[in-house]
């Protein structure tokens, strides 16, 4: 395959992750601008586990999605009592908060007579473990687009289970939900944490796969667009938010139609869809529709037909 | 059902051997310099690559220039260019077109006996 093409889809699979994320806590209902921190705090940590302590790749994902879990339970403590508009500040506050932080951080150590490690504004360069363990740039991408397969089926089973099925319910309505006996503080804390877990393995596969990291990468135009696929592509499914990062990166970025106006295009087509689908292309109801025409299974007949066939008998 | 399941476990395997691999990166020393063309935000980069131990220059690699926005991950970026021997050797040089001026973080990918990507932060200005 094209290097170039590997290229483009390996961004895809690493920014779906964020995408996911940011999906995740609109099926509760919440609008975040601030998981650009948890895929930073995610990709710092799983470069500094690999290129600094020399610990295995599994190890610094599994460190970065902890990392960024962790993360989100402490902002979620105090900022999930918040609602609409107040949430989403204090998101698009904390995520700052955390950029200037590495903007600060600087935490070196010397590899082969060089230093490697954050140092602040500068960056976190060298994350070099795919070259270091000779891993090609399909190998690398079949290891995100394995991640993401399974972080798919996790959603697939989530969507099927009552945590779910209370995550949309408190999405649709929280006072309903409470007054049903869901636990709604609970319930969104977990789905805070989960989505933090999921920016975090996303950002440590976003750190090895371009080896470098630095403050700047992390500011609030990733939230926005983390957000707005999850808008674009739907809410009605997990594959919604993809579906918008293949629009904006695989579509828009890679095919340059638009050069330097892409982003003024990617604006006014979230613009437009909120107009005219304001739950995104995949919403709810169309999926609802494919998943009938998949099962074939006839559509409901309508109340008032069936009253009448009961007369006629 | 049994494939699906021999699938997750040959991916699970794949997985467990990669992330298990032994350090073997030979690591390279690279110096990048960009100067502005004629041609409105296209830039002439050279590239001087030397092994960092021995200081000897680097030949015989394929060697593409791409560049990435840092305030914009893969939403500015540059389809990488593939870079000619220069006069020297070890040394490359790829014209790439940027879509702004700006700070930019320019990406040296090397293949051949050497694979390695070097990454520099540079400022791209318009010609004076």
């Amino acid at each position: 395959m094209d290097d170039h093409l590997t290229g483009i889809l390996s961004n895809i699979g690493v920014i779906s992750f964020v995408a996911l994320s940011a999906y995740l806590l609109l099926l509760t209902g919440e609008i975040s601008f601030g998981q650009q921190a948890f895929f930073a705090i995610g990709a710092y940590t799983a470069g500094i586990v690999t290129a600094m302590w020399q610990l295995p790749f599994w190890l610094g994902l599994g460190a970065g999605a902890a990392a960024g879990g962790a993360a989100a339970l402490f902002v979620g403590l105090p900022t999930l009592r918040l609602h609409g508009l107040q949430f989403a500040i204090a998101t698009l506050a904390f995520a700052e908060a955390v950029r200037i932080l590495f903007e600060l951080f600087r935490y070196q150590v010397m590899r082969d007579g060089e230093p490697v490690g954050p140092n602040g504004i500068e960056g976190f360069p060298n994350i070099r473990y795919i070259f270091e363990n000779d891993v090609s740039a399909t190998q690398f991408m079949s290891i995100i687009y394995g991640l993401l397969g399974a972080t798919l089926f996790g959603f697939f089973l989530l969507e099927r289970s009552r945590l779910g099925v209370a995550f949309r319910m408190i999405g649709q309505d929280d006072l309903l939900a409470a007054a049903q006996g869901v636990p709604v503080f609970r319930v969104k804390l977990i789905a805070a944490c989960l989505a933090g877990a999921i920016a975090g393995l996303g950002g440590g596969l976003y750190a090895h796969l371009t080896t470098y990291v630095e403050p700047a990468i992390f500011d609030v135009m990733l939230g926005v667009h983390s957000l707005a696929y999850g808008l674009i592509g739907g809410l009605g499914t997990a594959f919604g938010p993809l579906l918008g990062v293949a629009i904006d990166i695989g579509l828009l970025e890679s095919t340059r139609w638009f050069a330097g106006y892409r982003m003024i295009v990617f604006g006014g087509l979230v613009a437009v869809l909120l107009i005219v689908r304001p739950r995104g292309l995949l919403d709810e109801r169309l999926v609802h529709r494919i998943r009938r025409i998949v099962s074939r299974r006839p559509p409901p007949a309508p109340a008032s037909a069936t009253i009448l066939g009961e007369e006629s008998s | 059902m049994i494939a699906a399941r021999d699938v997750l476990l040959s991916l699970f395997v794949v997985m467990v051997s990669f992330g298990s691999g032994q350090a073997a990166g030979v690591k390279a020393k690279a110096e990048v310099s960009c100067s502005a063309t004629p041609k409105p935000l296209e830039y002439d980069c050279t590239i001087k690559l030397s092994d960092p131990r021995s200081g000897a220059a680097l030949t015989g690699l394929e060697v593409t220039v791409g560049a990435d926005m840092p305030s914009m991950p893969m939403a500015h970026n540059v389809k990488p260019a593939k870079a000619m021997h220069g006069n020297e050797p070890g040394t490359y040089r790829a014209r790439i077109k940027l879509e702004m001026h700006g700070d930019w973080v320019v990406k040296v990918d090397l293949v051949g006996p050497v694979r390695d990507r070097i990454v520099k932060s540079m400022r791209f200005e318009p010609r004076p």
